[in-house]
């Protein structure tokens, strides 16, 4: 089922895609949902949920940035324990990404010399 | 669905929450609208893109019952955080069932053990003097206010166990419930 899989790795991911955008440059929620829909292919109206959660995480904080045309516009930037989970959820994703590509490249060989791999280790 | 139509049905979904968190999301979605028509979409495009409203409210229901718990950890929060996670659907009950119940049960009898620890201890400390058990006085009075202490010691692991209980429940569906409402709607037959 590779939708499932494809939902599974996107939850777990959105977050880290967030921190990792915030990290470039400030940004409000509509640019942030437009630019991810449009990368991941992810409801634009989870963001809203996702942004308040990581508020009350203390991973972003908001401020607010008077607009010429219309209301003042709510701007995210990372805080300092925002920037911390980037570092730590990055490394954990390349190490997880590695050990995928990893095993995806051992299913390509013949099922007998895979055997006798496991056998040596 | 029109703009009008989908702030009303986000707004339904709301009530319970206080009025200014409410009003705050509402701003939210309102201003996503006036961004998205700015960049020349349609509104019934832009409401498609979010997602269904009535559901975007069930999850940001319970994702503010469950910053309730964490900022105030009394039973009415607790509860609040519960019932708000099991109406998004996100407890996968059949799953957690058999792995709660035992759980539960394991924290619930360490916590009648100690109740009854500490009684029999309090009985062992006032009545042993008076039938002379082995050792005599001394020892029949520390027997009774130790097993006091050891009551009150697992009652008060009980309430540790139980607030930890309670932290995990809340970590484990936040963990597992971030949804993709798009996704989810074209397969059906995912039911986390």
């Amino acid at each position: 089922m590779p939708e499932t899989i494809e939902i599974q790795l996107k939850k777990g991911v959105l977050t880290l895609c967030v921190l990792a955008l915030l990290n470039r440059g400030d940004s409000y929620a509509y640019e942030i949902a437009s630019t991810l829909s449009d990368a991941i292919d992810m409801g634009e109206g989870t963001i809203y949920p996702l942004m308040r959660r990581m508020q009350s995480d203390g991973q972003v904080e908001t401020y607010l940035v008077e607009s010429p045309s219309g209301p003042s516009r709510k701007y995210y930037r990372l805080t300092d324990a925002g920037r911390r989970a980037l570092e730590a959820q990055r490394t954990e994703w390349r190490g997880f990404v590695r050990a995928v590509e990893t095993l995806l490249d051992d299913a390509g060989k013949p099922v007998a010399e895979s055997a006798e791999q496991g056998v040596e280790q | 669905m029109t703009r009008a139509e989908f702030m009303a049905r986000l707004r339904q979904g709301l009530v319970g929450l206080p009025m200014s968190t409410a009003a705050e999301i509402a701003a939210d979605y309102d201003l996503h609208f006036t961004d998205g028509l700015a960049a020349g979409r349609s509104e019934a495009e832009i409401a498609d893109k979010l997602g269904d409203p009535s559901r975007l409210a069930r999850e940001l229901r319970a994702e503010s019952s469950a910053r309730r718990w964490t900022q105030e950890q009394n039973p009415s929060a607790a509860a609040g955080a519960i019932f708000g996670l099991l109406g998004l659907g996100a407890l996968d009950i059949l799953i957690m069932l058999p792995l709660v119940f035992p759980i539960f049960g394991a924290v619930l009898s360490v916590l009648i053990s100690g109740v009854a620890v500490f009684v029999v201890g309090g009985i062992v400390a006032v009545a042993g003097p008076f039938f002379g058990g082995p050792g005599g006085v001394l020892a029949a009075v520390l027997l009774g206010v130790g097993l006091m202490g050891l009551g009150l010691f697992m009652g008060g692991l009980a309430a540790v166990l139980t607030k930890w209980l309670i932290d995990a429940t809340v970590w484990y569906a936040r963990l597992h419930y971030r949804v993709l409402k798009p996704a989810l709607d074209s397969q059906p037959a995912y039911q986390a």
